[in-house]
């Protein structure tokens, strides 16, 4: 028999569905815990964001997701089955695009998880230039990522992602480092792509204004040590979402004041324990 | 409108310059004081190689050749007497045979270094296992210089060649494996993490990923240990050997041939330059996005 309860519900099973179940995580025993009982769903489709406080334990939770790092207590299911390490069924998209390969080409960085796959030459150069005219690179495939803009390796970085046709794409603030105007732009196509394409992304963002831009549900984490999901806020607004609109203010209004609480409770808790 | 070059100067202006013979310089000073100042730094720095090095080369000689008129020795012989020297034994081969035989020993033992150094260094970058092992050792030989080696080296291995080619060896292994262990820990943790997110295999993250990510260190420590080569080889040459740059100083002095003798070094360090040229041109041309690939990651 399970110890964990089950999943009820059907689509659970999903390839492209997420389950975190009460999962722990400190960066070696006896080290003050980063996560503590983290519990939530993402569905299959669904576009979530982890919204929260700098430091909190977001990019853990997308860690332990992707199996670059083990939870000390809990498990994490990626499409029913238990997550032990990383696979290409949940493709990650790193805020730091130094994981390009610097000595490959665009077209060769973006091809190169089907030359891992055996997928032969010819095809893998075919998939992998259809995937950069989705995201707008056609014409740059023989630069070096070297020679792109870092809204242009961003870019590359998805596309990377996009090739393995993965049900679940974890994305760790990929937009962070670029300039307003690129992300921008980079946040409206991926809303579009997103919606063509119906894969699972989870988000994670410091960024209020972002997370209602893009997410269908808001996943706000509280302040860490031992953080935990706060609460789940759903985002029924129309797409495409104007940062101007009334609805969009108010939401960010309700957002802000729960992350402040929560920074604020944590500012509390630091000043118990000095005194 | 006219465009204007970063000297401050008419793209035209010195376009009419060129077509009567006049050089940007000559169109500089037309200018007036103040601009004249900014537009030949600028003109310098774009020039520089050439003129720098040129006038550099001849400040040496000049230096040279009063230090000699003054001193008046035979131990300071004059430049065109030291050129004099080379013509000549170029003309008998002696320096020909000299070089190749110098040039041959840093060759085999640099290449022997590199073949034994990235593997290891990569081992060692990788492995905390094989790293813990060697690193006592590698740390404590490191300061132990190649010139100490050489009495040894000799008894073991005689004043043939191979005492020589044991030494550049020697040298180029540690600065080839040290550096390149340097390279693997420098990957970009993302980097091996995505590898791994693709379902690289052990030999494929081998290949494909950390031996091209480190290749741009690997290759730094190559052109230091270059460098060093020669001077290793000198040392060797200078204590047992019938050949070679170094054998050839030493025999000159013996015989008071002072001009042969700085003709000897002049090649050797001529030869230097030309090898760290060599290799660079080489990086530039086909290694390029390997050399830079660690600048390119920002």
């Amino acid at each position: 028999m399970p110890i964990e309860p089950a999943p009820v519900s059907g689509q659970i099973a999903d390839p492209g569905s997420i389950a975190v179940r009460r999962v722990s995580f400190a960066f070696g025993s006896g080290r003050p815990p980063v996560l503590d009982d983290v519990t939530f769903d993402v569905a299959s489709g669904e576009f979530f964001v982890l919204l929260g406080p700098s430091g909190c334990g977001k990019s853990t939770v997308l860690n332990v997701i992707a199996g670059f790092e083990h939870p000390a207590q809990g498990t994490v299911l990626a499409g029913g089955r238990p997550v032990e390490a990383a696979a290409r069924d949940r493709v990650v998209i790193f805020q730091d695009s130094d994981s390009l390969y610097g000595w490959l080409t665009v077209v060769d960085n973006v091809a190169f998880p089907l030359r891992v796959q055996g997928v032969a030459t010819r095809e893998r150069n075919e998939r992998a230039l259809a995937v950069l005219r989705v995201v707008g690179l056609k014409g740059h495939e023989r630069k070096y990522p070297g020679e792109l803009s870092g809204g242009m390796k961003q870019r590359t970085q998805l596309a990377r992602a996009l090739v393995l046709d993965a049900p679940i794409l974890l994305m760790d603030e990929p937009f962070a480092a670029l300039d307003a105007q690129t992300r921008s732009i980079l946040q409206d196509e991926l809303v579009q792509l997103s919606v063509t394409m119906r894969r699972t992304v989870l988000f994670i963002t410091h960024d209020i204004g972002e997370a209602i831009l893009l997410g269908d549900r808001v996943g706000i984490m509280r302040a860490g040590p031992g953080s935990s999901i706060k609460e789940t806020i759903v985002v029924d607004l129309p797409r495409p979402r104007r940062r101007g609109s009334a609805e969009f203010g108010a939401l960010y209004e309700r957002i802000h004041r729960s992350i402040s609480e929560e920074v604020q409770q944590a500012l509390r808790r630091e000043d118990s324990l000095l005194s | 409108m006219a465009m204007t070059s970063r000297t401050g100067i008419s793209v035209d202006r010195l376009d009419a310059a060129a077509r009567r013979g006049a050089t940007p310089i000559d169109v500089v000073d037309t200018l007036p004081p103040t601009r004249r100042k900014r537009a030949s730094r600028v003109l310098l720095a774009r020039h520089s190689p050439w003129i720098l090095t040129t006038l550099s080369v001849l400040a040496g000689v000049v230096v040279w050749a009063i230090a000699s008129r003054t001193l008046d020795s035979p131990l300071f012989p004059s430049p065109l007497r030291i050129a004099q020297a080379l013509v000549e034994s170029i003309g008998n081969k002696t320096l020909l045979v000299d070089i190749a035989v110098s040039v041959r020993r840093i060759a085999i033992g640099f290449v022997l270094g590199c073949v034994v150094g990235v593997p290891l260094g990569l081992a060692m970058g990788l492995f905390p296992l094989v790293r813990a092992f060697c690193d006592p050792v590698v740390q404590f030989l490191r300061f132990v210089p190649p010139i100490a080696w050489l009495i040894p080296a000799i008894m073991w291995f005689g004043i043939g060649e191979t005492s020589k080619i044991a030494i550049i060896f020697y040298m180029t292994v540690f600065l080839v494996l040290l550096n390149t262990m340097t390279g693997v820990a420098a990957i970009p943790r993302n980097q091996l993490r995505s590898a791994e997110n693709y379902g690289v295999s052990g030999w494929q993250l081998f290949a494909w990923i950390v031996f091209p990510a480190t290749l741009s260190y690997s290759v730094a420590g190559a052109r230091i240990a270059m460098g060093n080569s020669f001077a290793a080889v000198v040392g060797a040459e200078l204590i047992a050997a019938n050949a070679g740059l170094g054998y050839r100083i030493v025999d000159s002095g013996q015989w008071m041939a002072m001009d042969q003798m700085f003709s000897a070094m002049l090649v050797l360090g001529l030869l230097g330059i030309a090898a760290d040229r060599l290799a660079r041109v080489l990086a530039t041309r086909f290694l390029w996005h390997y050399v830079h690939a660690s600048d390119h990651a920002d």
